[in-house]
């Protein structure tokens, strides 16, 4: 249209001062699509997250280790199908700023009772016959450029597990069948790291397969009952809760960061209503001259709104554009296999940007409407 | 039929709760064709007339009528699509638009009409060129001088072609050889294109050239017949 251009020209008449609105809108729109991505990652995560799997940990904390001989207990109980374990080893690629999740399993049962896992049989097979052999998501493969047969060197990262590297093979690669797991976890034998270690038989947390998620609640209280009053007291709770749970620890943040996305898009939205205002009052009779030559109060109205939008747009598909290319599956991978999936993806951008364009909208709707409503003659007046 | 027609026009502007009289019971009547410069003491409702006419503003009593269309009963939507087609303003301080070149702000009001970008260009260099700044038309209004921002401005009003061009005080701001040409202008418009022609001013030079003179004084009217 040709009035798009007329927009344009008036967006560029202050260049420091529109600069500096398309900056402010881009990190506000940085802030809520990163914030946006975190949530989803969060409740897709619990949302995929299986009801008829329940995690038992020590009731003090997930730090603190169970010995092996719960597992025949908690296999004991009535609506428990199956069970498997694993351990935290929190192993350090190189550098510790190579962060993902490293995890000893036992192998056969941990990946029958997570098909989401999803690897071919000759991986399965290959990895399962290697005792010091791994498997790898196809995130973290891309990540660090691992080939199958490489091998890999870990510095154990908590001291329970000595200060010697331990070296794994990577047997196989697998990929993420739902939200409930990430491709950025490495999976390798418990057995080897239980040998090693300075002390045996300790297991960070057992996962049960219940007959059926009516059940959960009970079989899980019959869980804890189990150990009640011993010395290693557990908490059991579905994959689901547990996944809240975990979440929750987080939740305050989440609340304060979603406070402070919420207080920078606000601000945003009255620094540029503010910014528009201010110009619309030094067009003042620019304004009366367009509505002397005969242009409709209700073109004014758009055409400060158009200058609105196109700035707020560039700025929310800077600041979207930025939150896309940065945060994804391979930055912030700090929750590990508990938050899976976490990135900026398209639809967090395009909202940002509308999110953009929304502000820009609301900002000029006052100006717009004082630019609209002016007295020709008056505004005529204050200047000759 | 007189093209223009202001009968018993009134006008008072209130202020708070003290209502301001500027223009009592005047009436005028301009024919087509016409050059009529209007004088008077600072402040004696000569813009304010001239705005009434142009339909910037409304009379508080009495009627205005230009062509076949009484402007003071046009809705305002209405009165700015009549402002567009009928009527090109010349402003003291000329009011070119800063961001845009001087062929950007002639063609804003043709950006008004359904003419096509090619068409709208033709009206343009045609309306540059006969205010003499054709080889202007990439420059902006602060790369012009004041007598060069009026001609463009003057460009701007008469590119719609419409039948009557107001002008307030066109030569106010102007030294005396920009407001000589200027003043060619105007009287080119008047003879050459048949605009009529209604000019404010304080400048005895510039109602030299006028064809009527009117006088207002403390908004009412005395007519003085051109030496
Ligand atoms: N919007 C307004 N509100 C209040 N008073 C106004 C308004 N517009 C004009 N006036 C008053 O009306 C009177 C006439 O104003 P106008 O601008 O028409 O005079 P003028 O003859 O054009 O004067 P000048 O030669 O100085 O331009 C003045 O006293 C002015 O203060
Ligand atoms: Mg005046």
């Amino acid at each position: 249209m040709k009035f798009i251009s007329l927009v344009l020209k008036s967006a560029r008449r202050s260049k420091r001062r529109t600069a500096l609105t398309v900056l402010s809108v881009a990190i506000a729109v940085f802030l809520f699509s990163s914030l946006r991505a975190v949530l989803d990652g969060f409740s897709a995560a619990t949302e995929a997250s299986s009801s008829t799997r329940v995690i038992t940990i020590r009731s003090t904390s997930m730090i603190f280790n169970m010995p092996t001989s719960h597992a025949d207990a908690i296999r004991s109980v009535p609506g428990v199908q199956d069970l498997t374990w694993a351990n935290w080893f929190g192993g350090i690629y190189k550098d510790p700023k190579n962060f993902f999740a490293n995890i000893a399993i036992e192998p056969e049962s941990y990946l029958r009772m997570y098909p989401e896992i999803i690897v071919t049989p000759e991986v399965k097979k290959a990895f399962l016959e290697d005792r010091t052999g791994c498997l790898v998501g196809s995130g973290l493969v891309k990540r660090f450029d691992w080939h199958v047969g490489d091998t890999i060197v870990l510095k154990p990262g908590i001291p329970y597990y000595g200060t010697q590297d331990y070296t794994f093979t990577i047997r196989g690669v697998y990929k993420a069948g739902s939200s409930a797991v990430d491709d950025q976890t490495m999976l390798f034998h418990w057995k080897y790291i239980d040998e090693r270690g300075a002390v045996h038989g300790q297991v960070g947390w057992y996962v049960a397969q219940l007959a059926n998620p009516d059940a959960a609640a009970r079989v899980s209280q019959a869980i804890d009952e189990k150990f009640a009053n011993s010395p290693n007291e557990t908490k059991t709770d579905t994959e689901k809760q547990f996944q809240a749970s975990f979440a929750s620890m987080l939740g305050n943040l989440n609340l304060l960061l979603g406070s402070v996305a919420l207080a920078v898009v606000i601000t945003t939205l009255f620094v540029a209503a503010n910014t528009m205002a201010m110009s619309v009052r030094e067009r003042t009779t620019e304004i009366a001259v367009m509505r002397t030559l005969g242009f409709q109060a209700a073109t004014i109205f758009m055409l400060v709104v158009g200058e609105g939008l196109a700035v707020s747009i560039a700025g929310g598909a800077i600041g979207a554009g930025i939150a896309r290319v940065i945060i994804n599956g391979e930055f912030l991978s700090m929750a590990g296999g508990f938050i899976p999936q976490f990135g900026v993806n398209n639809w967090n951008a395009i909202a940002g940007v509308g999110l953009g364009g929304l502000i820009g909208v609301l900002a000029a709707l006052i100006p717009a409407m004082m630019a609209s409503r002016l007295k020709i003659v008056d505004a005529l007046r204050r200047v000759a | 039929m007189a093209l223009i027609e202001l009968r018993e026009v009134t006008k008072s502007y209130r202020r708070d709760a003290i209502e301001i009289p500027v223009l009592d019971r005047v009436t005028i009547t301009v024919a087509e064709g016409d050059y009529l410069g209007l004088m008077g003491p600072s402040g004696s409702g000569k813009s304010t007339l001239l705005n009434l006419l142009a339909g910037i503003d409304r009379p508080t009593c009495g009627s205005v009528r230009i062509g076949d269309t009484e402007i003071s009963s046009l809705p305002e939507r209405a009165l700015a699509a009549w402002r567009a087609r009928h009527i090109g303003f010349i402003f003291q301080l000329y009011n070119l638009i800063p961001v845009l070149t001087a062929y950007e702000n002639v063609e804003l009001p043709l950006l008004l009409t359904n003419l096509s970008k090619k068409q709208r260009r033709d009206h343009v260099m045609t309306a540059l060129n006969i205010v003499g700044l054709g080889d202007r038309a990439q420059h902006y209004p602060r790369q012009l001088s004041g007598g060069q921002e009026q001609r463009v401005a003057i460009a701007r009003a008469v590119v719609t072609d419409p039948a009557v061009v107001l002008a307030d005080e066109p030569t106010g701001d102007l030294d005396a050889k920009s407001a000589g040409e200027v003043l060619t202008l105007l009287q080119r418009l008047n003879q050459e294109y048949k605009k009529t022609i209604v000019m404010v001013t304080h400048d005895p030079r510039a109602a030299e050239r006028a064809s009527h003179l009117l006088h207002l004084e403390k908004g009412t009217l005395a007519e003085q017949v051109k030496a």
